[in-house]
């Protein structure tokens, strides 16, 4: 299944993002970034489904929320940055 | 026993609070610390409480909620956030030690606006009077902790507004019993205890932030860890370490407690309290009460004394009879200096939501007793 990953500065960030879009009614789950798409360490992302980007990132830019990068999960599982 | 030392710490909690510290022991680990359960449980129960507190002092987002370890770290970071040495800070005349000792440590040149207790119009003119170009930062209590006196907040922080002065505001007393606006006052900062009048455990606080901060502590904060500096985004910017997790889960449950009951509902049982408190001391020979002539100028702290009675002896002898009261400057010197109190210092009596009039009864009967015994 393809989705995507909305990198977040932090976990706190995370969680005002996935809050945002859970109000909106858009499914959103936090977890730990994987290493390969955040160097910086220890990052966290919020997951949403591939058919609801769009829309999160609508939601997401109405209440000011900015996400530091978006990756797309591919089903060989390696990740790919999405140029917003 | 009759506790009635909440200006300290409330020793009642409700027991959501209770509950909740010890689920977060058993069943909660550090947030940020991995993608586990019980990490992303505590993360969860964490955020809960910056949400709830954001609410509740209204902070426009969670991230500007930093988890204390009390206020007295609040404060800390508050003023060695925005005072350098040798800068130049006006602060009331009944402000704690938590706020004029990181001053004097600082090196910062202390300016003070004197008032009369009970008298907030004087206040404001000794705020206008003493807010010249030079000062660089105000800090101001909201209430007294020895004396519950309210201050003018709201028209001290409009002032700093119109002077583009950074306000720190100490919400030590208050927090849990008045309104607190971070958006209305326009504050820098905001500290306050979780263990007073917001019923959380000991060991936690907070700090509302709304301006650039510098951090007490560097170490891990489970964010940009291939980084050697300290983030610069909050709340990880000042929360170094691992968390007081069950302190923040407990403080969560305090918080819906106060919102439950209502700032209104509390402010008035404990305002209740502290007038028939000083009716009923008030009317003893050789008892000395601070108590306002207009009660709306007092939350729910009373200080009182016995002629020829040293007030740390009343407090022994109070306590010997089950009831827990505070004496002495309760680290606030310079409060009891306004008041004129410094030498002899008080006996004080402060309440919380848990408090009823019976046992007020009992602590006048106990000083009618103990005034008696001289």
């Amino acid at each position: 299944m393809v989705y995507y990953l909305i990198i977040c500065r932090s976990l706190t960030y995370a969680q005002r993002t996935a809050a945002a879009l859970e109000r909106a009614g858009i499914t959103a789950h936090i977890l730990r970034a994987p290493k390969v798409v955040d160097q910086a360490g220890c990052s966290h992302a919020v997951k949403v489904s591939e058919r609801r980007l769009a829309d999160a990132l609508l939601v997401l830019s109405r209440v000011g929320l900015s996400p530091k990068r978006v990756y797309v999960m591919s089903s060989d599982g390696s990740y790919k940055e999405v140029l917003l | 026993m009759i506790y009635l030392d909440s200006a300290a710490t409330t020793l009642q909690k409700p027991p959501a609070v209770v509950r909740a510290a010890s689920y977060a022991m058993n069943h909660l680990a550090s947030p940020g610390r991995g993608g586990h359960w019980p990490a992303m449980q505590a993360a969860e129960t964490v955020f809960a409480c910056r949400q709830e507190a954001a609410e509740l002092f209204h902070a426009d987002d969670p991230e500007q909620v930093v988890l204390t370890f009390n206020a007295t770290h609040a404060l800390n970071l508050a003023i060695k956030s925005l005072v350098r040495p040798g800068d130049t800070v006006l602060i009331s005349s009944y402000e704690h030690n938590a706020v004029t000792r990181p001053l004097y440590a600082l090196g910062a040149n202390i300016r003070v606006a004197a008032g009369p207790l009970f008298h907030p119009a004087a206040m404001l003119d000794a705020f206008e009077a003493k807010l010249t170009p030079e000062i660089q930062c105000v800090v101001c209590t909201h209430v007294s902790n020895v004396f519950g006196y309210i201050l003018p907040i709201q028209e001290i922080a409009a002032l700093c507004r119109s002077c583009g002065v950074p306000l720190i505001v100490d919400a030590s007393q208050s927090a849990g019993c008045l309104p607190v606006h971070l958006k209305e006052l326009g504050a820098a900062f905001i500290a306050m205890p979780g263990h007073k009048g917001l019923y959380g455990p000991q060991g936690t606080g907070l700090l509302l932030c709304n301006r650039e901060t510098v951090p007490l502590l560097e170490g891990g904060t489970g964010s940009r860890s291939a980084d050697q500096a300290m983030p610069d985004f909050l709340p990880d910017r000042l929360e170094a370490g691992t968390h007081n997790v069950p302190g923040a889960a407990g403080l969560l449950a305090g918080l819906r407690f106060v919102k439950a009951k209502g700032l209104d509902h509390i402010l008035e049982g404990e305002r209740a309290l502290t007038i028939q408190a000083a009716r009923g001391l008030s009317s003893l020979p050789g008892v000395t009460v601070y108590a306002a002539k207009n009660p709306v100028c007092q939350a729910g702290v009373l200080s009182f004394s016995l002629d020829g009675m040293d007030c740390e002896v009343a407090g022994e002898a109070l306590g010997e009879r089950e009831i827990a009261v505070r004496a002495g400057l309760h680290c606030a010197p310079l409060a009891h200096k306004a008041a004129g109190t410094f030498e002899t210092g008080t006996i004080r009596a402060s309440f919380s939501a848990f408090n009823h009039s019976a046992e007020v009864g009992r602590l006048v009967w106990e000083v009618t007793r103990l005034a008696g015994r001289r």
